[in-house]
């Protein structure tokens, strides 16, 4: 081997250090497509079990829908499957278009420009639109890929305390003397499921002449009324400026993200994003099986309002069995533990009852708030978000939180 | 002014300025599979044409391969659309072990990592091994993925001139009481076909003690006698400490990419790399199509092989008939003409004649070094190779370049 052992030594050494403090991630071995009821291998090498999936942003039930399965076998067959070039060489299908023109008329935005995913999308938006003479002033929680999009880009970096529209205001004081400025938020912050007060957010941008920038991955296809997102939750459509959002999570799930927004910030992505330009374009058998995902969710609400009737019944009797969940609306539900161990064990023991559900603690989330995020989602029926609840007040009783508030957890387990 | 109307004149000047400048990307539409023949639509709204493309990265021609179809309907039928997770929540199956297990299997190294894309791979490899400890000894013509992701790692950045193994060895030198060095090349390049010097690079890199990564997503599949690589070309299998690479080329076309390499490396990026912590895992039927392109590449050379043999019957006719190529044995064959007006004009007029080609000037090469870049495929038969000799030899006489 041609470098040091001690390279060796030192990446080794660093894993142990990953697994003694309990951040190892293992990853489990799903046998069956991704839906509600799924065959799972864990630990490795154990055998098959059946559980329900409570974590995965399969939020419409999309990922195997049969019309979106039969709509990506017609792809295949229509348009290939792959197309072995980036976009703008021999990668540009009429059906790129057509989608492109989908999602412009779905999210009531200008124009839109695919990428591999909604990551490449974040990457690759900012460097774009922005330089030195401008500046970023993004809320404190976004989206790691947001975070990568912003370190790759000149423009000054500002951040604003969480949902904070005071602070907010400051920053955007601060930076009267730039050229442009943007507002950085995801739609939906994805560990706690709470949602950027749009309204607030675009009355600031329009009072201090800023321009607004929403990933809004964890709402396209069933926030608002038509599913829209959270631009029309908060009844600001066509106030803002740039949407990123992803075809990987709610609308099919397999791959695939946009900017949507201004025209002529679509247009420079096209020329300049440096992830449009030198990654492949997204696969004809995906774009195919999405067209399909945007006419469901555009012909018919059924999907979203189902998905709402759950959360509502799954957040009111989880509160009723005396677990402790952060209030709200959306379909990712913070079960609070506060106790990074106790998120583990509490995971664990769900498993156990054949519910599947993943615990989140620091550094993924502040120290001392650790929880179970529980993702709900229209495949689920309310046979299984039943046994979800059960199961929750079984283990719950088990380690005796039910009832409890926030300071006896902590007073029982610690932060 | 409000800032969108400032924000939409500024913008529209530049888009301006890239069209006047002759940079303005026109996406033409394609209204068929990818593959030798095709249907375009250019300009926009003008009526379809059939044409041959030579632009694509097809070069095994799997990209519409009946038993890719296959794989890919029946990893639909048996595995589903999407997964709606990143790895390590919910979203790995059976079958993306199966591939990663397959995919260092074919390249000879101990265990790889999956992931969206091989430019995500790249934006992930280096800021998860390396930090202000070490150092990045990159070629200075890189792919711009393995760019964005020195830009995202924190390690002392040095380029070296484009293959000068004497420049390397002085960076080399230069970075010694560096904890770990790491040198980054492309396998092969995509602008010229030409090949790293790998053997030279193993040297060096093992006389220094460094780590050495290579991208060689214009190579895996068919570069080396059993189309494992550039390390299969130069004879540094088990030599090369990681391999990144792609399935969007050679492997099927649609999407993903790895980083392969020794389990340690894999382990790390598996726990901190962030485009795989925090993007989507590889879908289903991407996972099981691109397991059939391995498994048939592992069966037979024979698509390699007639790759190999029509690279080298293109590169003999079009220089035999008075083109200037840059040298070598690679499907990327550079047809020189050195002026960005002429290579508009050539392509354009190719085009005409039912080829279809990409001319590359300023700034993505050199000035003065404009080119066309002719992409040869398995997927194209003697008849299509001949066709495009013809339409260059016409074209060429027309433009003034061949007498």
């Amino acid at each position: 081997m041609a470098y040091a052992e001690k390279a060796q030594r030192h990446y080794s050494s660093e894993l142990t250090n990953i697994r003694g403090a309990g951040l190892f991630k293992e990853e489990r071995f799903i046998k069956t497509p991704q839906k509600a009821n799924i065959r799972v291998e864990y630990p490795a090498g154990a055998p098959n079990q059946d559980v329900l999936n409570f974590c995965a942003n399969n939020y419409l039930g999309l990922s195997s829908h049969p019309d979106v399965v039969a709509a990506a076998h017609k792809g295949l067959d229509t348009h290939g499957y792959g197309m072995s070039s980036v976009r703008f060489i021999c990668g540009t299908q009429d059906i790129h278009r057509e989608l492109e023109k989908k999602l412009s008329e779905f999210l009531e935005t200008e124009d839109t420009v695919l990428f591999p995913s909604c990551m490449e999308a974040n990457a690759g938006l900012f460097e774009v639109t922005l330089d030195k003479d401008d500046a970023m002033i993004a809320d404190r929680l976004v989206h790691a890929s947001i975070v990568d999009g912003m370190r790759l880009c000149k423009a000054q970096l500002y951040n604003y305390k969480h949902l904070n529209m005071e602070h907010l205001e400051e920053k955007l004081q601060e930076t009267q003397s730039c050229r442009f400025r943007m507002i950085i938020t995801d739609g939906v912050f994805s560990m706690d499921g709470d949602i950027a007060p749009l309204e607030k957010i675009c009355d600031l941008a329009e009072k201090y002449d800023a321009l607004v920038m929403v990933d809004d991955s964890h709402s396209t296809g069933f926030l608002g009324k038509r599913g829209k997102g959270t631009h029309e939750h908060c009844g600001v459509l066509g106030r803002i400026d740039a949407i990123t959002t992803t075809l990987g999570k709610a609308l099919g799930g397999a791959a695939g993200g946009c900017v949507s927004g201004r025209k002529e910030i679509v247009e420079l992505c096209r020329q300049r994003a440096r992830p449009y330009l030198f990654s492949n374009t997204v696969p004809p058998v995906v774009i195919a099986a999405s067209i399909r995902v945007i006419d469901l969710i555009s012909s018919s609400t059924d999907r979203r309002n189902k998905l709402e009737e759950n959360t509502k019944y799954f957040r009111e009797k989880m509160t009723q069995a005396g677990l402790d969940i952060r209030p709200g609306v959306h379909p990712i539900v913070p079960v609070m533990l506060y106790n990074a161990k106790l998120a583990q064990d509490v995971a664990k023991d769900l498993y156990q009852e054949g519910i599947y559900a993943v615990g989140f603690f620091f550094p993924v989330v502040p120290q001392g708030q650790a929880r179970i995020r529980i993702q709900i989602s229209a495949d689920h029926e309310r046979e299984h978000l039943d046994k979800a609840i059960a199961a929750f007040a079984k283990v719950g009783a088990k380690y005796n939180i039910l009832g409890k508030k926030k300071d006896e957890v902590i007073a029982m387990y610690g932060m | 002014m409000a800032v969108h109307e400032r924000v939409r004149e500024y913008y529209e000047k530049e888009l301006i300025e890239l069209r006047y400048a002759d940079l303005f990307k026109e996406e033409r539409v394609i209204h068929s599979p990818q593959g030798a023949d095709i249907t375009v639509e250019y300009p926009q709204n003008s009526n379809l044409s059939e044409v041959i493309n030579f632009c694509a990265n097809n070069y095994l021609g799997l990209s519409f391969h009946p038993e890719v179809l296959a794989a890919a309907k029946a990893a639909l039928d048996e595995r589903g659309f999407g997964m709606s997770s990143v790895r390590f929540i919910c979203g790995t199956q059976d079958r993306h072990k199966e591939l990663e297990r397959k995919i260092s299997e074919f390249l000879g190294l101990e265990d790889a990592i999956l992931y969206s894309s091989c430019f995500d791979a790249n934006g992930g490899v280096f800021e998860a091994l390396l930090n202000e400890e070490d150092a990045l000894i990159s070629d200075e013509l890189n792919h711009a993925s393995i760019i964005d992701g020195i830009r995202l790692c924190k390690a002392e950045r040095h380029r070296y001139k484009h293959g000068d193994m004497r420049d390397l060895e002085h960076h080399l030198k230069e970075t010694q009481n560096k904890r770990f060095r790491m040198i980054v090349t492309d396998g092969v390049f995509s602008m010229d076909g030409d090949v790293a010097k790998l053997e030279d690079i193993c040297n060096l890199a093992e006389e220094y003690d460094a780590i050495l990564l290579v991208d060689d997503s214009h190579a895996t599949g068919f570069v080396g006698k059993t189309g494992r690589g550039t390390h299969e070309h130069h004879d540094v299998m088990g030599r090369v400490d990681i391999i990144t690479t792609t399935f969007g080329k050679a492997l099927g076309g649609a999407a993903g990419g790895c980083v392969v390499g020794e389990k340690v490396f894999i382990d790390v990026l598996r726990q901190r790399s962030r485009p795989y912590l925090f993007s989507n895992t590889l879908s289903p039927v991407v996972v099981g199509a691109t397991i059939k392109a391995i498994d048939l590449l592992r069966e037979s050379t024979a698509l390699r092989d007639k790759l190999d043999q029509n690279a080298r019957y293109f590169r003999q006719r079009i220089r035999d008939v008075g083109f200037e190529i840059k040298d070598g044995f690679h499907p990327i064959v550079p047809i020189m003409l050195h002026d960005a007006g002429l290579v508009q004009a050539m392509a354009r007029d190719l085009y005409a004649e039912g080829i279809y080609v990409v001319g590359f000037f300023y700034p993505v090469v050199p000035r003065g070094t404009a080119r066309i870049r002719v992409q040869i495929s398995a997927a194209h038969e003697r008849h299509h190779i001949d066709k495009a000799v013809d339409a260059f030899v016409k074209v060429g006489k027309k433009l003034g370049v061949l007498k």
